[in-house]
């Protein structure tokens, strides 16, 4: 469970920590799309660059990248592995039944690799150097237009940032029980599939009605300090747009009309 | 069959930015059928050595011994299985670890777990419950329906039932009122002297580390500082201050006597009741307490 490195914020002062939120969401977002616009060899080279360098630029170690990777690998490979065995096109190398190797679903395969390592490398940037409530904030502020069409704004961002405030509360707690049936006598890792299932009984039950006190303690508690509701509150955390901002909105321009010139080379 | 630590190093999320060492060095060892407290900061280690009387976790470096069992880095859960139907952990607010329908199937958790059979574990269960001293009326109900001292002893009741032969308590009283904090530590004392138990207590109550314990381990971010006597230990108030540990009510009272006052103490008081004896000693002879 500790080994999760995704949605973990890594405390630092480098100039991507310092980034306004927003602006770190927004072009998270806009580098996952811009990936796809990749189709060729210096393009994926274009974007690893500019992996590296925000990479670079944040002073966080590459190994921490690899370990996001990690969880996920056996779906990529997996993806990979599709991608290779039934494209078609270009040279044949190998074929079998309706399996084939080309040269085409090599290269695909690699490009799809690429692809996977790239938005996974951007999103763990994001959650490693922008703290969980600055995102639900900057959701919040992202989210504000949709107000005009009713959408509840202030309650799903109040939810966002409870819900993140909560995860590792909850992660200690699932911890704890579960150390405390393990000395019971539970066993969490042996026995068949059944069996484990029936193990995590013991588990989701406390889990579950500790959820539902700390929901009424919390509601109770929000309460008594006067909270009534999102509309007429003003805020703590107030996002400033600053030079920087601006800054690597640029880079991300560059990059893109780099992406374009390359695609249609 | 003694517990026994060598050099037990532990560290959270090894190899990773969040890496956090908890455990440095901690070599002791106790001996059987000794109630040791563990007393030290919050954060000091104190958590985290207790989980590995029952290898729950398992030391990064060095060993330890419990019950005949050896645990090193490269024990397997399989092995450990025995283990934790001897050493019975009663987490803090153990109350979270409830879920079963009735408190007599809760009870009964864990023996049939351990492969005892259903009759023969209600009727160890009915013994537990008996034992935390849970009103019969109560264990057809749900545990959920229960007070929180009453969720508490179910939870005891939980452990006790395997009959370990070494109870460790983690802060069992923490948020009780006075009247269950003094009946549940009772019960350890008794349970402890019927059944012989090894007892290790973490506590921040310096009372019950003078009443009940016979030796205390001190705790500092993860090393651990000295193993004394209460007796030792809260003699040196110096020391103590210095750590910012506190000092049992009675032996705090002592000392601002001694320093106020030409009465010296010797040994300084751990309980009330010594307190009591030594400034009874110190009244002329013959004179009574009304004049």
């Amino acid at each position: 469970m500790n080994k999760i490195l995704l949605g973990r914020y890594l405390p630092g002062s480098s100039l991507i920590h310092r980034l306004d939120p927003r602006a770190k969401l927004l072009l998270s977002f806009y580098f996952i799309i811009i990936i796809f616009l990749a189709n060729n060899w210096s393009s994926y080279f274009l974007l690893f660059f500019f992996m590296a360098l925000t990479i670079l630029l944040a002073k966080i170690k590459i190994g921490f990248f690899w370990k996001g990777v990690r969880p996920l690998i056996w779906l990529i490979l997996f993806t990979v592995v599709l991608q290779i065995f039934f494209s078609t096109g270009g040279t044949v190398y190998w074929h079998w039944g309706i399996l084939s190797v080309t040269s085409t679903g090599l290269v695909s395969g690699i490009y799809v690799f690429c692809r996977f390592v790239l938005i996974i490398f951007m999103s763990t940037l994001l959650t490693l150097t922008t703290p969980p409530l600055e995102i639900a904030g900057a959701m919040e502020s992202l989210l504000k237009p949709l107000k005009k069409v009713h959408f509840p704004v202030y309650e799903v961002s109040l939810m966002l940032s409870i819900a993140l405030r909560f995860v590792p509360t909850l992660m200690d707690e699932a911890l704890k029980i579960m150390n405390a049936q393990r000395s019971r006598g539970v066993n969490f890792d042996q026995g068949s599939l059944m069996q484990r299932l029936k193990a995590v009984v013991p588990l989701l039950i406390p889990l579950f009605v500790s959820a539902f006190n700390r929901a009424e303690d919390l509601a109770t508690a929000m309460e008594a300090r006067g909270y009534h509701g999102g509309e007429g509150r003003t805020k703590y955390r107030v996002h400033q747009w600053l030079y920087h901002d601006t800054l690597s909105c640029l880079a991300f321009l560059a990059l893109t009309i780099g992406m374009l010139l390359l695609r249609n080379w | 069959m003694s517990i026994n630590f060598e050099k037990v190093d532990y560290i959270y999320q090894p190899n990773t930015p969040f890496a956090h060492q908890a455990l440095n060095q901690v070599s002791f060892s106790l001996p059987d059928e000794s109630y040791t407290a563990i007393i030290g900061h919050t954060g000091s280690g104190k958590s985290t050595l207790v989980q590995h009387l029952n290898g729950l976790l398992k030391p990064t470096h060095g060993r330890l011994m419990v019950q005949e069992q050896m645990i090193t880095p490269q024990t397997t859960n399989k092995e450990l299985s025995d283990l934790r139907r001897q050493v019975g952990v009663v987490f803090q607010f153990p109350e979270a670890q409830l879920f079963e329908e009735t408190v007599l199937r809760d009870i009964a958790f864990a023996p049939k777990n351990f492969g005892i059979d259903e009759e023969k574990a209600a009727q160890l269960a009915k013994e537990a419950a008996e034992a935390v001293r849970l009103p019969d009326s109560v264990l057809d109900k749900s545990p959920f329906e229960l007070s929180g001292g009453q969720m508490r002893r179910v939870a005891i009741a939980g452990i006790l039932v395997m009959k370990p032969k070494v109870l460790v308590l983690d802060e069992p009283t923490a948020g009780l009122d006075p009247k269950g904090h003094q009946e549940i530590m009772e019960l350890f004392a008794r349970l402890k002297s019927q059944q012989h138990l090894t007892v290790i207590l973490v506590s921040h109550q310096m009372d019950d580390v003078a009443e009940y314990a016979d030796q205390v381990l001190v705790m500092e971010q993860g090393k651990l500082l000295t193993q004394q006597t209460p007796q030792q230990l809260f003699s040196q108030v110096e020391w103590l201050n210095k750590h910012h540990l506190g000092l049992p009510h009675a032996t705090k009272f002592a000392f601002e006597i001694e320093k106020k006052s030409t009465f010296k103490f010797s040994p300084l008081p751990l309980t009330v009741s010594q307190l009591a004896n030594q400034l009874a000693n110190f009244l002329p002879k013959g004179v009574s307490q009304d004049e």
